[in-house]
């Protein structure tokens, strides 16, 4: 039970290797929903449900199934339909239960099943905590938690950028780097300002 | 309750449609699984011989086999046993690394070699890069000759500058790994 | 002649990568050289072309409601085809691209053209189509390789171009890939919005 490594995982996934900005994973949403801190966050909380609750079960799902029949590569196939169907359940679910909760991230939840960030981090955790089809000591809990960081790195990527673009606003930004454009050119820099977390290691 | 129906009926047509769609999809990659599958194989049993034969040219033939959880080869010239090759998991800073080690009987290096490895591009992927003009990769050169039981990093093995944790993987893999075997071989 | 003019459409006017800012997570990941933008690139255009083949063809017969889902198995299997061939006949690109091969599946062209296109247009325009997307993203993503691999490692197609250039490691890691996108994009709209004002 080595507390440290799960921290690092934590701390890896969130900054040294934030799913936005270093690993590209999720940048459709990043570029199209991170004009305002409202619904930017939103965003940033739904995709961290999904993420952690996807890699649970495909998680298991690996574990159970694929691996031991020797059916990888049925993963790809199975992930995306099983993240595709949580989503909707949890969609509906979300809104016949929860409508607090639904005003808050509901909206987005349909656009998250093609999100890559959510398919990116099932498959990640499959490749990394998994060696030769035999899950690794603390597996499920180390994905668990790359999924959990996964979602966090993203909402933190988006609160950053949307704060950034809301004073964007006031700028004079030349025509054709408006939105798009300067939106990328931001990210490089914020991007190379989370290189320097990088070598971080317990 | 005729709405009900309805709605059941709906939703098990649906089911229908995608079950047989989700089948045939199954069936198409068995089929194409299958196909690939010798060739895969095929695929990383090429990188490994191609490693073995680099690291020990002077072996006519290996002999696989496995101890203790360690896969092994045996270098062989004719029927002698001229030395092992140890494969060596290693934990990388971007994932697990695949090395295979050949050493001679008493755990002199004689080369190492990445089989593959998940490190950053441009910094830890020099463990394994050719610089033009050299036939191997330099970072792995400095094993040779060296004793696997006692490399470590800042004794006998330099880091490659700005890949620190991948270095320090590469040495510690091999130095544990190699302990490890000499020591269920001696029993 | 309009049906050629589906092909052509995607290779500039409606390019996925600069215009429709679609499909942006391989193309900044993957293009830190220019082989894996190609191997990218015609992975890529297999499963479009595969996946609105089928598409296309299941148009009468796919309900609305479960199309989504319908469509999605379509294209994981093509996913899983190239990725299965890639790993027998080219495993060396196959382990640079990495996971970037299963994430085709959701990557925002392969399934938005399906949604767009395919499931409402006949056999043949859908391929055109396809093919017109796929091109044009294989030519995105090999400008934004050559610019990378140029300037990040020295090197084009893995040849070196000249021993004294010590190439700043900036353009191969994350953001040297979000700044030569975000310019490229930049510049792209600003010679659209020439050729727009000189029609005015």
């Amino acid at each position: 039970m080595d507390i440290s490594a799960y921290i690092l995982i934590l701390i890896s996934t969130i900054f040294i290797n934030n799913f936005i900005l270093a690993r590209f994973l999720g940048l459709c949403s990043f570029i199209g929903v991170s004009k305002n801190t409202v619904p930017a966050v939103s965003m940033g909380l739904a995709v961290t449900f999904v993420t952690t609750m996807a890699s649970i079960i495909t998680w298991l799902i690996y574990y159970l199934v694929l691996a031991p029949y020797h059916l990888e590569y049925l993963r790809t196939l199975s992930f995306i339909l099983v993240i595709a169907s949580f989503v909707q359940f949890a969609e509906i679910v979300i809104q016949k239960k929860f409508p607090g909760l639904y005003k808050i991230f509901g909206i987005y939840l349909a656009l998250i099943t093609a999100n890559c960030a959510v398919f990116g981090v099932a498959v990640l955790n499959t490749d990394t905590f998994f060696l030769n089809g035999v899950a690794v000591a603390g597996s499920f809990i180390k994905s668990v938690l790359q999924g959990l960081g996964a979602g966090l790195g993203f909402t933190l990527a988006m609160l950053l950028m949307s704060g950034i673009r809301e004073r964007l606003e006031y700028a004079e930004v030349p025509r054709s780097l408006k939105d798009v454009p300067i939106t990328f050119i931001i990210a490089s820099l914020m991007s190379m300002a989370f290189l320097g977390f990088s070598g971080f290691k317990i | 309750m005729v709405w009900l129906e309805e709605e059941m009926k709906e939703l098990i047509k649906f089911g229908l449609i995608l079950g047989i769609i989700c089948l045939v999809a199954t069936l198409v990659l068995a089929v194409t699984y299958e196909v690939t599958k010798p060739k895969i194989e095929a695929q990383s049993k090429r990188g490994e011989n191609a490693a073995l034969k680099e690291i020990m040219p002077d072996a006519a033939s290996f002999n696989e086999k496995e101890i203790g959880g360690i896969k092994y080869f045996e270098a062989l010239k004719g029927k002698t046993i001229i030395g092992y090759c140890v494969t060596v998991v290693g934990e990388g800073y971007g994932g697990y690394m695949h090395l295979i080690v050949g050493i001679d009987q008493v755990g002199v290096i004689k080369g190492v070699r990445v089989l593959d490895h998940q490190e950053t591009p441009g910094l830890g992927s020099q463990i394994s890069e050719v610089k033009p003009g050299e036939k191997d990769p330099g970072f792995l050169r400095q094993f040779i000759g060296k004793s696997a039981r006692t490399v470590e990093v800042g004794k006998n093995i330099d880091t490659i500058t700005g890949a620190t944790i991948s270095s320090k993987a590469v040495t510690s893999a091999v130095n544990k790994t190699v302990n490890e075997f000499l020591a269920k071989m001696k029993r | 002649m309009k049906t050629l003019g589906e092909f052509i459409k995607g290779l500039w006017r409606e390019n996925p990568t600069f215009r429709l800012v679609l499909g942006l997570c391989p193309t900044l990941a993957v293009s830190t050289s220019v082989v894996n933008g190609i191997g990218m690139g015609i992975a890529a255009t297999f499963v479009l072309v595969g996946s609105s083949i089928f598409v296309s063809l299941t148009r009468g017969i796919v309900p609305e409601k479960v199309r989504i889902p319908c469509f999605i198995v379509i294209i994981a299997t093509f996913v899983t085809i190239i990725d299965l061939l890639m790993k027998a006949y080219a495993p060396v690109l196959s382990r640079s691209l990495g996971m970037f091969v299963p994430l085709i599946v959701v990557n925002c062209i392969v399934l938005g053209r399906a949604e767009a296109f395919s499931s409402k247009e006949p056999l043949a325009r859908s391929i055109l189509d396809a093919l017109g997307m796929g091109i044009g993203f294989t030519w995105a993503l090999v400008l934004i390789s050559a610019i990378r691999e140029v300037l990040g490692n020295g090197t084009f197609l893995g040849k070196i171009l000249t021993a004294n250039f010590e190439p700043p490691l900036f353009m191969i890691l994350a953001p040297g890939a979000l700044l030569t996108i975000g310019l490229l994009i930049g510049i792209m709209n600003y010679f659209v919005m020439k050729s727009k004002a000189r029609v005015k």
